[in-house]
């Protein structure tokens, strides 16, 4: 996009870039740099040893989970639906749906808040799984319905005529076909629900439902503010997220751009 | 949830709409077909779930949000007591909500511009020679997958009195400046925005950098032809080719501003003095703690729903007026380079 003929202005451009990307680094540096101070690698050793520490792990990925296989079957369901099949009045219900897209979740938590306490939900992985695929469905739904409708009616109407019934439709044309766009979304719905922070800190109050977002509060409580080891569990938890993007970049740009770019 | 989720589905409303309008042949579908559309089997089972989950829970969640704006209410067993209008006249005679609502267009128009500017500018890099690319990138990105309550810690290590920004500060002769940028109310809403800033030009970056492929380089030779320098050919031909992008932005910064509580909360708690308030931390400092009442939380949540509605029609209705104009444009830009 910089035209760069010389080499005075190839360097003068690498140099800008690598400018440009140093207070990226700042924060990063700031939290390893400080989680080696005192005890060095003692402090990764006293954050890995706390008991529990594994369970928010297996509790994000819990939450992660959960909400990855509703939001999957019921987005592919929809949109196949939406796309390929006979609704009466399809469009009206596609935009109920779509109505919701903008709604920022702090709205929800008041009034969740007082139905998961009158239905015994707090305290239950549902109070966060729900929400969160309450809240994405409706995105996903609109992106793959887009997939899809790209895929040509022909090839359902020839199995159709080899006898497939509905189900045989979705599970052998359907399914392997949305295969691209389910991975993208599937990554998306990771992320967010990996690094979801408030709907846990408000249904999860049981102390053994932490999730990963919660552990810098938690080691706070824990350590009395022992700052380097605050930083080491930071460290610890982005670890996995930052591993994840690395090996899924295309996968994860592509449900980052899905959509905006048509 | 990360402030991801919340863009995605924002820009998916805005890019969603253009795309149910362009294709109107979509609705008549079925009607044209009438006579083969019973072979098509019924769909709404298929539908059912998702419908139920999302539309249920949501459409719930609002009326439920409108009914308890009328009433005070502690939660639990505690009774409801009606107060009719009173949690919305007390939020508008509210300097607090003043305040939030203060930092939150600050927020929004600082980071918007940021995001914007930094995002075309990385992208515009990665797509010229610059060696290892692909590390840079990373290095940009990161910040958005990483969960903003994990570098919350991070930040507050940055930003806090003997924490990084003040030791470069000092070491670079500066040391006049350093201060305690967290706990004075002066400047607590400045590293709110540039935390801001930090974890959202990752997001213009990948956006921008999508769109760039799909730019004519001919076009850009064009340019080049008559003489536009770098700059001059990524501000008055690249960046209104990806205008479909930035208006997205526009719309997911919205939501954002909105919205916004994991990094506040985590980094300063609105403070001090309310100096960093938002209408998230808001709305969560009504419904934790022990003078909590959920009527006003509601209230706030109705308030703050109405707000993301009608700001994003507009933006949207602007916009598309503005599409209208633009055609022109583009036919004035293929003529130019004909004369060339």
């Amino acid at each position: 996009m910089f035209e760069t003929r010389t080499v005075l202005s190839r360097v003068g451009l690498q140099l800008a870039v690598t400018l440009g990307v140093l207070p990226f680094l700042i924060p990063i540096y700031s939290m390893v740099a400080k989680s080696l101070e005192g005890r060095g690698w003692g402090n990764y050793e006293a954050v890995l040893a706390v008991p529990g520490f594994g369970r928010f792990f297996l509790n994000s990925a819990i939450v992660a989970g959960g909400s990855i296989i509703i939001i999957y079957l019921a987005t592919l369901a929809a949109a196949f639906a939406f796309s390929k099949l006979r609704i009466r009045r399809k469009e009206v219900y596609f935009w109920m749906l779509m109505a919701a897209l903008t709604l920022p979740e702090v709205v929800l938590i008041a009034p969740l808040y007082s139905t998961a306490v009158a239905l015994n939900l707090l305290g239950t992985f549902w109070a966060v799984i729900l929400p969160i695929a309450a809240l994405q469905i409706p995105f996903t739904v609109l992106i793959a319905r887009g997939f899809i409708d790209g895929i040509p009616d022909t090839l359902f109407e020839a199995a159709r005529l080899d006898g497939a019934g509905t189900w045989r439709l979705f599970w052998s044309v359907l399914v392997p076909m949305a295969k691209p766009i389910a991975v993208a979304l599937v990554v998306l719905v990771l992320i967010n629900a990996w690094n979801s922070y408030l709907l846990p800190k408000v249904f999860l109050i049981n102390d053994d439902m932490g999730v990963v977002t919660l552990l810098p509060e938690f080691f706070k409580r824990q350590y009395n503010d022992d700052i380097p080891k605050v930083l080491a569990a930071a460290v610890v938890t982005a670890i996995p997220t930052i591993v994840a993007y690395i090996l899924l970049q295309k996968q994860f740009e592509r449900g980052m751009a899905a959509g905006a770019i048509k | 949830m990360s402030n991801t989720s919340i863009r995605m589905r924002e820009r998916a409303a805005v890019t969603g709409t253009d795309r149910e309008q362009s294709r109107p042949s979509r609705a008549t579908g079925p009607r044209k077909r009438r006579g083969a559309s019973g072979l098509l089997p019924s769909g709404f089972m298929w539908i059912l779930p998702a419908l139920i989950i999302s539309v249920g829970l949501i459409y719930y969640s609002i009326a439920y949000s409108g009914f308890l704006s009328f009433f005070s209410w502690g939660g639990g067993r505690q009774h409801l007591k009606p107060v009719g209008l009173d949690n919305y006249t007390e939020i508008f005679s509210d300097p607090v909500f003043w305040m939030a609502i203060r930092n939150t267009v600050i927020y929004f128009v600082v980071v918007f511009t940021v995001q914007v500017i930094g995002g075309v500018l990385f992208a515009a890099a990665m797509h010229s020679r610059v060696i290892m690319a692909n590390v840079y990138k990373v290095i940009i990105v990161i910040p958005i997958v990483v969960a903003p309550a994990t570098m919350a810690p991070a930040h507050i290590q940055v930003w806090q009195s003997d924490g990084t920004l003040n030791r470069i500060l000092e070491a670079i002769g500066l040391g006049d400046l350093a201060q305690s940028w967290i706990g004075q109310s002066t400047t607590s809403l400045l590293v709110v925005i540039l935390v801001g800033c930090w974890g959202s030009i990752g997001f213009g970056f990948i956006l921008y950098f999508g769109a760039m492929t799909q730019i004519d380089p001919e076009m850009l030779e064009a340019g080049r032809i008559d003489g536009a320098g770098n700059f001059r050919i990524l501000f008055s031909l690249v960046l209104p080719n990806v205008r479909s992008i930035t208006i997205s932005l526009a719309i997911l910064n919205l939501i954002t501003a909105l919205k916004l509580f994991d990094s506040v909360w985590l980094i300063t708690q609105g403070g001090p003095a309310h100096s960093s308030e938002f209408l998230g931390t808001m709305i969560y400092s009504e419904t934790s703690g022990a003078s909590r009442d959920l009527g006003y939380a509601s209230a706030l949540s109705i308030i703050l729903m109405l707000i993301a509605v009608a700001t994003s029609i507009i933006v949207q209705r602007s916009s598309r007026e503005r599409a209208a104009a633009r055609p022109r444009r583009g036919r004035r830009a293929v003529s130019e380079e004909r004369n060339v």
